[in-house]
């Protein structure tokens, strides 16, 4: 499999797993106190039902259909409940619509403040790998580095922007609002 | 090891093993290790959805152009998590996840060795205070996945006390109920404790639930050991069961109380009172008890007091039922934990009686009219 293939099935994925998730938070009838973490913890205990042999051929696709269907199958299930409170993630939207662009563009902003965070190194790797769409080997050679190096850089970073962009989007998205 | 720790160590782990499936050469092995490595924790799984989502947000990001070419970086800040996933200083599978995490990151040692330090600085602090609590409170459940691999469904106002050793693994239910899913290891049997029983496991699923005074041990798979602490004789009511097989029998006693253990199979179920002699061994269907530790409550002619009671221990809508008579009547279904508005809906429909909605959390149920005393269902959801 080709990594162009691969990247085209993750992007697919993604998409399956968020498009429920992102119906399930925002729609009127989140549960209450219910977000990602509870998604994760039903996933675990199906992965815990599923053969290991089973899962080991495509773990990530499992992993995020999972996902997906829990999500779905929560929306579908809270649909009377209580409102629950937008998560970043749920502004991270593909489709435009009119009343989320301004969000969008917070968004936005936030990640940009979160980039920043990174070292100057760290910041390039990520560029080269998301704006330009370089492979870890021509990042290695554009920057003069080993690919191990990138891998590790690019680990960093995601480990960091985890963090960052969780507590402050969060808090913009949950109090910049009117 | 505290919450943030454990938080910092997993979203590192979700990163790397990002980065390492990217690559379109990845191994059977390490898929496995993938897998395993997800199967440890729900806050794998969690952390690998969110650094989806990290992944997610740079593929939107369009202001590359508008980055500051050198910037101070922030010093990290960790939400707190609400899984508790608990790990033992002493147990052999918390080095695996060291080793793990060093396969992963051998290219650089400055980065294991920063690995090692943490597990180490929290190995000091977990013998501080080895005892982790977990509590729910009402209308709460919880899933918790134990640093061996068990797994525990938490009912709701529960308490249990965790601490595992490298010879034995110790659980306190202080109260409420818990199904345990043990991660086989013979050679480290799991006990759990109540104030006046004893269950030792190797690896089994079974519930405990505390009724009062009085403690009810229900086996879904494998067999456990039950041992009253306060009963040294065994009952003679007890024929049904067989005696402790050697396997179970020679474990080493969670405390120093030579009595005498109970085996219960798959399918077998024994109440021990506060006081007095272990009750008989039933045959129960085992699905069905312990129903409740995937959020399904199970009632056969039980009085609509008990399972309005019941309903209140897993919701926040607290239901009060303010007529006696109704109040005794009994019904018997399934319900799901945390739809107590289909139980009403249900209740409406086999037996006139009003439901009257003080607010948005209290319902208040009087019975309509006379009506027989019983009521069957199959299923209502």
């Amino acid at each position: 499999m080709s990594s162009a293939e691969t990247q085209r099935r993750l992007a697919s994925w993604f998409r399956q797993w968020r498009s429920p998730l992102r119906k399930y938070l925002t729609g009127h009838g989140g549960l209450q106190g219910a977000d990602l973490e509870d998604v994760a913890q039903e996933v675990f205990l199906r992965l815990l039902r599923y053969e290991r042999a089973e899962l080991v051929e495509h773990p990530q696709a499992y992993l995020y259909k999972m996902a997906a269907n829990v999500a779905a199958e929560w929306a579908i299930r809270a649909r009377s409940r209580l409102p629950h409170e937008a998560k970043w993630l749920t502004h991270l939207t593909t489709e435009s619509r009119p009343d989320q662009d301004a969000e969008r563009v917070e968004v936005q902003e936030q990640v940009g403040l979160a980039l920043s965070g990174l070292s100057e190194r760290q910041r390039e790797i990520v560029r080269l790998h998301f704006a330009e769409g370089l492979g870890y080997a021509e990042i290695a050679l554009r920057t003069g580095s080993t690919q191990r190096a990138v891998k590790r850089q690019l680990i960093r970073s995601y480990a960091k922007l985890r963090v960052t962009l969780d507590s402050e989007l969060v808090g913009v998205l949950q109090h910049g609002r009117p | 090891m505290d919450a943030r720790e454990r938080r910092v160590i997993a979203a590192e782990g979700a990163a790397e093993w990002w980065v390492r499936l990217q690559d379109p050469k990845v191994s059977t092995s390490e898929r496995e290790q993938f897998v395993d490595w997800l199967r440890e924790s729900p806050v794998h799984v969690a952390e690998m959805l969110r650094v989806a989502q990290v992944h997610e947000a740079l593929t939107d990001f369009r202001g590359w152009s508008k980055l500051p070419v050198s910037a101070e970086p922030r010093a990290p800040e960790i939400s707190d998590d609400t899984v508790i996933a608990l790990r033992s200083p002493t147990q052999p599978e918390a080095p695996r996840t060291t080793k793990t995490a060093l396969l992963g990151w051998r290219v650089s040692l400055v980065a294991a060795a920063a690995i090692v330090a943490v597990v180490f600085s929290t190995t000091l602090f977990r013998q501080w205070r080895s005892w982790q609590t977990i509590e729910t409170e009402r209308g709460e459940r919880r899933e918790v996945s134990l640093g061996d691999g068990s797994v525990l469904q938490v009912g709701p106002e529960t308490r249990l006390r965790v601490r595992f050793t490298d010879r034995q693994r110790n659980v306190y239910l202080d109260r409420g109920a818990t199904l345990f899913r043990v991660a086989k290891n013979p050679r480290r049997p799991f006990v759990v404790e109540t104030n006046h029983t004893l269950v030792r496991a190797v690896g089994t699923a079974f519930g405990v639930e505390q009724r009062g005074q009085e403690v009810v041990v229900t086996v879904a798979e494998g067999k456990v050991a039950v041992q009253d602490e306060e009963t040294v004789a065994p009952a003679p009511s007890r024929a049904t069961a067989s005696r402790a097989s050697p396997e179970i029998a020679d474990l080493p006693r969670a405390s120093g109380t030579p009595a005498e253990s109970l085996i219960l199979t798959a399918g077998q179920q024994v109440a021990v009172p506060g006081t007095g002699r272990m009750g008989a061994v039933r045959k129960v269907d085992s699905e069905r008890e312990l129903a409740w530790a995937s959020g399904r409550l199970v009632f056969e002619h039980t009085s609509i007091d008990e399972v309005v009671q019941t309903f209140n221990r897993y919701n926040r809508l607290q239901l009060t039922v303010v007529d006696r008579v109704l109040g005794h009547r009994e019904i018997s279904g399934v319900f799901d934990a945390s739809d107590p508005e289909s139980f009403l809906a249900f209740l409406t429909s086999v037996t006139p009686v009003r439901v009257i909605r003080l607010n948005a959390g209290t319902v208040e149920l009087m019975g309509a009219d006379n009506t027989p005393e019983s009521m069957t269902t199959d299923v209502a959801r």
